[in-house]
């Protein structure tokens, strides 16, 4: 496996730890309702949300860290692949502000106005889906020129 | 429209050169071994940089491990 496919597949795997946690903390903490009145959960949720964040910046660094090596760690052909990743990403991210707009505005279309909650909701979720989708592009460049 | 392809004779060649590994051959060519092994499996072209690399590696010229081939479909 190259190192960078088998950075993709941390990545992977530390974007579904990610998410999972911040929704079973999220919804385990009484959701959207008691997001407001709760600083211990927000404080839990950031906590949560920078943990990954710096949890996949040092996969990136380990990689980084590795090029010293006498073998690359990276070529020409990793780099084709990773300059493919970003069609997934774009496409990622574009359904899924997609889903969420679509989605509030349908749920609190009666109300007028969305929880100010939301707008944080979606930063995190983005910046998931951000890393889920980079290792999947990663993953399927791999698989494809397999 | 003729259909362009580039073989490699890379497996041919280490093996011509004591065996020489695909680590060793990665090594030398400043790639990783699994492009090493996507290129004798013919799933990926090398850029010209690459390929001068690889030849140089293996003591050849360039047409000695790359050939451009047209067929038509």
């Amino acid at each position: 496996m190259a190192p960078l496919q088998k950075r993709a597949l941390y990545g992977l795997v530390i974007g579904v730890v990610w998410a999972i946690a911040i929704i079973v903390v999220f919804m385990a903490k009484g959701g959207v309702n008691a997001y407001t009145g709760d600083p211990g959960m927000r404080a839990i949720l950031v906590a949560l949300f920078i943990g990954g964040l710096i949890a996949y910046l040092a996969i990136l660094f380990t990689l980084r860290r590795k090029r010293g090596q006498v073998e690359a760690t990276m070529d020409e052909r990793d780099k084709v692949i990773m300059g493919r990743a970003p069609v997934v990403q774009l496409w990622a991210v574009f359904i899924s502000l997609a889903i969420w707009s679509i989605a509030l505005t349908e749920i609190y279309w009666d109300q007028g106005q969305i929880p100010v909650i939301f707008p944080y909701l979606i930063l995190m979720s983005l910046f998931i889906v951000n890393v889920l989708s980079q290792s999947i592009g990663i993953l399927i460049g791999y698989w494809r020129m397999r | 429209m003729p259909k362009i392809e580039i073989k490699n004779r890379i497996r041919r060649l280490r093996f011509d050169h004591d065996e020489m590994t695909q680590e060793e051959l990665a090594s030398r060519a400043g790639c990783t071994r699994q492009t090493i092994i996507a290129l004798e499996q013919g799933k990926y072209v090398p850029s010209i940089t690459l390929a001068f690399s690889i030849a140089r590696a293996l003591g050849v010229t360039l047409e000695e491990v790359f050939q451009y081939e047209e067929t038509s479909r």
